[in-house]
This record gives structure tokens, C-alpha cells and sequence, in this order.
């Protein structure tokens, strides 16, 4: 039975590191802490991916959105302004993209308006959003309670509305909500069909739909609010009137093939480009916006294990100090093992493998604090965090290759000592 | 005398150290032979070259000139690699200072030298254990050097240096660092090692132990004389 020598090696370098645990421990600790950094920061940085993975993927990187905005320069023609605003998307840019742009599977119009929602005595700031069937199983908005909005609400011009459960609790309605009637604005009664589950867009989403923050979002079927009650919008708040015409708010196109979002999104912002003299409008490409952000967030990503790579590279020179001492400490010992007959690729072996040895453990400890750290900030601080096989295989790679590189001067500086001084050495 | 029976063979061997002015010339001219089986002790005082001479005969140092053969090969020209590979199979040192590494214990350092020759098997680690057993200390395996007296760490080094069944032992001041006795015993163990047939090359600067060899010749000045027996 042959006992292969490079395991005889290791086990002979760990006897010896074994021999002095706390110098032995000490000595990881750079690694421990570099690669723990490591760790943590690409979890961190995978969570943060994942995160914006799946709130642009929430917007479908199939779609692209166009929103009304208000224009900046609505001070430039005081004199000709009218009492009423009036800007953004409009029902002929609308039948125009409809009606031009091929390879698409759907267009949604949405229209927004602000109003204030009553139950008996209470009043809730909310924002209606008048909308399609589509526009609900697109962004997958399904409701908890009751049912959803369906194409015959809209034929129908149904008072019906789908709303979020916080609303239920500002509303003051505590039993159950399906059936009751709440009023929207002014005079509309409508009834409570469908309460949405209790989740929310987040970031960036949330901005891409022009959702606020308040998730007290109303949704109704876009025929009834278009067809009872046209697209003006008059808003009071503290005694002053704000009147606003705002055609469509949002329109929601859902490209067919993916390989054309790009392309689909070239020819809106012609359209926009040549229907509109301001700059009313929003074009958001989810797609373009995933690309974007996530090439940011990987730079981000290389800056931050960069910046933890320091500590490691710190660990490399603590190891890389400590076995220069030890040379010189067992240069004794290196002119006995080269009396009984050892190559200088053998004393060379030995310091790589001790070094190497050491940087590894330093390496699994580091993974194991890294794990750990990363469950005490998701614990404390809510990120999201993602731990890749990858990142450990990388961390323990880096780890053995620091050992590698630092072990390299003293193993060197060793091996090529004189076997008679060091011999005599003591 | 045949060649064959020529274990150690140095002729015309010269050793300086340095260069130019303060070039030093420590070994003149040395030439000696020894027979397998052989048990030859090297005397002189110290600066008489005694442990250059050790060091070349140990392969650790080759010669600035002269031929010197060792179980049939010219050692004065061979690389270090291959100096390394000689120190492994041809020689077993035995140290004044014992020279084990404190930090593995008995059996691990009787090992030592399995490491760096062919392959390690099982048969040769069993040979290990033997070993230590014909020097009393197969109860002592598992402790580390410094837990040894010194007669102890010297059996340990005799039977480190026989692992690898070099054609020479080589001793440098084998009871240098021990008492009287103990002393002693190590010199009987090394009389019962030349009494099974090993070539034994003894370097000290005690003529009383000196004598336990069956010749001794003497270094002065980097030269060899032979001492003439009573």
C-alpha cells in the first residue's frame, strides 16, 4: 500500500501548524476577516440584483410604460394660460400607437385621478386608477377578497371598484368589505367588488406605474370613469381649485417579441417626439431600465469586494509575515530535513503547503463568518441577500491563492538557505 | 582490495573558502579510504578541517577539486537535487545535537527521511516501528523530542538515520552532548551496528572514544595522518 507523500505533506504541515494553535489561529484571522467581507458583500450585492431583478420583472421587461408628466416650463406663457392644465398623453397619441406600431400584443390606456374616497363620515386621500381587465393580470394585481374587474364592469360602465385592504382600516370598514358602497369624489357611489392583496409595488415599479406610496390605490373599470365622467379632474385642497386635463395618464404597450421592446420603444418616442411640443410625457423601457441598473449595481458590486479584498490582501501579508518569521525560527529545522535528504522543491512544498493550508482554514471560517454576517444584517437592517454558490467557490479559490502567493517569498527564502548554516544554526 | 569493497573513497581532495587575498585553503589534499563494514573514527582539534571534511563526506559540500566516490558515484560533481537524493539513501547522520524537529513526535521523525526518498509504504513505516523497537523506544512513540532524555533522542537519530539503509553512518561527536554513561550506551549501540555490517565513519575529538573504532586517522592543518595504534 503506497501512502501518497503530498498527503503525508499536509498532514506533517497541519501537525505543525497544530503545534502552535494560537499563533497558528492568529495568523487566519486576516483571511478570516477578508473573506468573510467578501462574502457578505457579495451576498449583498446578489440580494441587490435580485432585488432589482424583480421589481423591474415585475413591470414585465416585455412592456413598455408611457406616463403623463407635467411639464417643467408651465410659468413660460403665464399670459395665455388657461384655468385648466392640460397635458400628457392624449387619445390621438393613443389610436396612433394603436394603430401604427406593429408587433404589439396589447395597448392599455390608464387614467389617473386624485380624489378622496368616503365611507359614511370618513374621508381617505386615494388615487383612482381607471383601467383595463388586462391592466390587472399584466402587473398581476389579484385581489385577496371578492372578485376582479371584468370586461363586462367596463361594456356595463359598472360604479364598481377593486380596492387595497389598507384602505379597508383608513376607511373604517372592518367586516367584510364586498358589497358595501363608498363614495368616490363628489356624487359616485360605487360598490366594493374585490380586495387586492396586501402587497406593493417597490422602488423602482412603483415609480415606472406612478404609484405613490401610500398604497391606498382605488382601481376602476376605465370605460366608467372615461364614459360618467370624462378626463377633467378637479382637485381642492386648503381652498384652492386645481383643475387638470389629463387625456390618459399612462399607457401600458405590451410588445410581442421581446427581441422588439427596443425597437417598439424607438418609434413611441418618435411618436411622442412629433405629437408633443413639451416634454409631457415619460417613456419607461423596463428592459432598457434592468440593463442599466443592473450594470450599475455590478459596478457597484466589484467596488464593494474591492474594498473587502483590502482585508484580504491584509490577511496575505499577515500570513506572509508570519512565515517569514517562522523561517527564520525553524531555519534549524529546514538544515535538519535537508541533511535527512530534502530537495529545495521539497522545503519549498512544505512552506506552500502550511501557507496554503492556513489561508484555506482562514478561507472556511471566513465562509462560515460571512454566512453568519449576512443573516445578522438581514436580521437587523431587512436587505435582501442572496448567497451564490459562486461566491463561496470564488472566496475559497481566493483564499487558497493568497496562501499560494504569500507562502511563495518565505518558502523560497527558505529553500535556498544554506543546508551546513542553517544545520549549525541555533 | 577490490573496488567493490571501497564504500568512501576521496582522493586529492581540496577545499578552499573565499576569494583571492583572504582565499582559505582548509583541506590540502586528502585521501582516504573506507572499506565496507568499516568502523573509522576522524580525530583533530578544532581549524583542522575536521568539519569541512564532515561536510563533504556528508554530501553537503562538494569539493573544490578532487574525486570523491561514494557507493560507486562521483559525488564531487553532482547537482544539489542530486546531493539531496545521496544525503537520503547513502548517508545517516548521526548528530552531536541530535537534531530532531521538536515538533513532530518519535515516529513521525524517524519518518522524516521516508518523505523525501521514492514513495512511502506501508512496509517501510513498519520498518520505522522495528527500528525504534531495536533501540528500546517503541513505548516512546508518540512523544515529542523534548519530552526525551538524551540518550533517548539519540536512539531516536540512530534509528532515524538507519530508515532509508544508507551505505555509511555518519557521526559527528555522537556522545558530545551526553554523560559518561549514556554516552556509552550509544557508543555500544553503535558498536552493534558495525557489528552487523554497517561502514561507520565517526568524527570526534575524544581519543577515548576514538578508540572504539577499529581505525582512526587525524586531521591537522588540512591533512590526514593515520594514528598509529598502541
Amino acid at each position: 500500500m503506497i501512502r501518497s507523500k503530498q498527503i503525508e505533506l499536509i498532514r506533517l504541515g497541519v501537525t505543525n501548524l497544530l503545534g502552535y494553535p494560537l499563533r497558528t489561529f492568529l495568523t487566519t484571522l486576516g483571511v478570516v476577516f477578508g473573506v468573510g467581507s467578501v462574502i457578505a458583500m457579495l451576498a449583498l450585492g446578489a440580494g441587490a440584483e435580485q432585488e432589482i431583478l424583480e421589481e423591474i420583472g415585475r413591470l414585465g421587461i416585455q412592456n413598455v410604460i408611457v406616463n403623463s408628466v407635467k411639464p417643467p416650463e408651465t410659468n413660460k406663457g403665464n399670459e395665455q394660460r388657461s384655468w385648466i392644465s392640460q397635458y400628457g398623453i392624449t387619445f390621438t397619441d393613443f389610436k396612433q400607437i394603436k394603430s401604427t406600431v406593429p408587433g404589439l400584443k396589447s395597448v392599455i390606456p390608464v387614467h389617473m385621478s386624485r380624489k378622496q374616497a368616503w365611507f359614511g363620515s370618513k374621508k381617505v386621500e386615494t388615487t383612482i386608477y381607471a383601467v383595463q381587465p388586462e391592466y390587472m393580470s399584466l402587473f398581476d394585481l389579484r385581489t385577496a377578497m371578492g372578485r376582479d374587474l371584468t370586461g363586462v364592469d367596463g361594456a356595463e360602465l359598472a360604479r364598481v371598484c377593486v380596492l387595497r385592504a389598507g384602505l379597508l382600516k383608513s376607511l373604517g370598514i372592518f367586516g367584510d368589505p364586498i358589497g358595501l358602497t363608498i363614495q368616490l369624489g363628489e356624487d359616485q357611489a360605487y360598490e366594493i367588488i374585490g380586495i387586492l392583496e396586501d402587497d406593493k409595488f417597490r422602488g423602482y415599479a412603483r415609480e415606472a406605474l406612478a404609484i405613490d406610496s401610500s398604497n391606498s390605490e382605488i382601481y376602476v373599470p376605465y370605460q366608467t370613469i372615461l364614459g360618467r365622467h370624462g378626463t377633467r379632474s378637479i382637485s381642492r385642497s386648503s381652498g384652492t381649485f386645481e383643475a387638470t386635463d389629463i387625456e390618459l395618464s399612462q399607457i401600458v404597450i405590451e410588445v410581442t417579441d421581446l427581441d422588439n421592446v427596443l425597437i417598439v420603444a424607438r418609434m413611441l418616442e418618435r411618436i411622442f417626439a412629433i405629437n408633443h411640443e413639451d416634454r409631457d410625457y415619460d417613456i419607461v423601457v423596463p428592459l432598457e431600465a434592468l440593463a442599466q441598473r443592473r450594470k450599475t449595481q455590478q459596478v457597484f458590486n466589484m467596488a464593494l469586494v474591492a474594498i473587502a479584498s483590502i482585508s484580504l490582501l491584509v490577511g496575505g501579508i499577515g500570513i506572509a509575515n508570519i512565515m517569514l518569521a517562522t523561517v527564520t525560527e525553524r531555519t534549524k529545522e529546514i538544515g535538519i530535513r535537508r541533511a535527512l535528504g530534502a530537495k529545495r522543491h521539497h522545503i519549498l512544498a512544505q512552506f506552500l503547503t502550511e501557507t496554503t493550508t492556513i489561508s484555506t482554514l482562514g478561507g472556511v471560517l471566513g465562509i462560515l463568518l460571512g454566512l453568519g454576517l449576512v443573516q445578522v444584517l438581514i436580521f437587523f437592517t431587512g436587505w435582501t441577500a442572496k448567497i451564490t454558490f459562486n461566491s463561496i467557490a470564488l472566496s475559497l479559490s481566493i483564499s487558497m491563492a493568497v496562501g499560494i502567493v504569500s507562502g511563495i517569498f518565505p518558502a523560497r527564502r527558505a529553500a535556498y538557505l544554506d543546508p551546513i548554516s542553517a544545520l549549525r544554526h541555533e | 582490495m577490490s573496488t567493490d569493497d571501497v564504500v568512501i573513497s576521496l582522493r586529492e581532495i581540496h577545499k578552499y573558502y573565499g576569494d583571492g587575498e583572504i582565499r582559505l585553503h582548509v583541506l590540502k589534499g586528502i585521501n582516504l579510504d573506507v572499506k565496507r563494514g568499516e568502523f573509522i573514527a576522524i580525530t583533530g582539534a578544532s581549524g583542522s578541517g575536521k568539519s569541512t571534511l564532515l561536510n563533504l563526506l556528508g554530501c553537503l559540500d562538494r569539493p573544490t577539486s578532487g574525486e570523491f566516490i561514494l557507493a560507486g558515484r562521483d559525488v564531487a560533481k553532482l547537482n544539489d537535487d542530486e546531493l539531496s537524493t545521496i544525503r537520503n539513501e547513502e548517508i545517516g547522520f548521526i548528530f552531536q545535537s541530535f537534531n530532531l524537529i521538536s515538533a513532530l513526535n518519535v515516529l513521525d521523525n524517524v519518518q522524516v527521511p521516508l518523505l523525501y526518498g521514492p514513495h512511502v509504504t506501508s512496509t517501510k513505516t513498519a520498518r520505522c516501528r522495528e527500528l525504534l523497537a531495536s533501540v528500546q523506544l517503541d513505548h516512546r512513540l508518540d512523544h515529542k523530542p523534548p519530552q526525551l532524555s538524551g540518550g533517548e533522542r539519540q536512539r531516536v537519530a540512530i534509528a532515524r538515520a538507519l530508515v532509508n539503509e544508507p551505505v555509511m553512518l555518519l557521526a559527528d561527536e555522537p556522545t558530545g552532548n551526553l554523560d559518561t554513561k549514556t554516552g556509552d550506551q550509544v557508543l555500544e549501540l553503535i558498536e552493534r551496528l558495525h557489528a552487523e555490517g554497517r561502514t561507520i565513519v565517526m568524527i570526534t575529538h575524544d581519543p577515548e572514544v576514538a578508540m572504539r573504532a577499529e581505525r582512526t586517522v587525524n586531521m591537522r592543518d588540512g591533512l590526514m595522518f593515520d594514528v598509529e595504534r598502541p
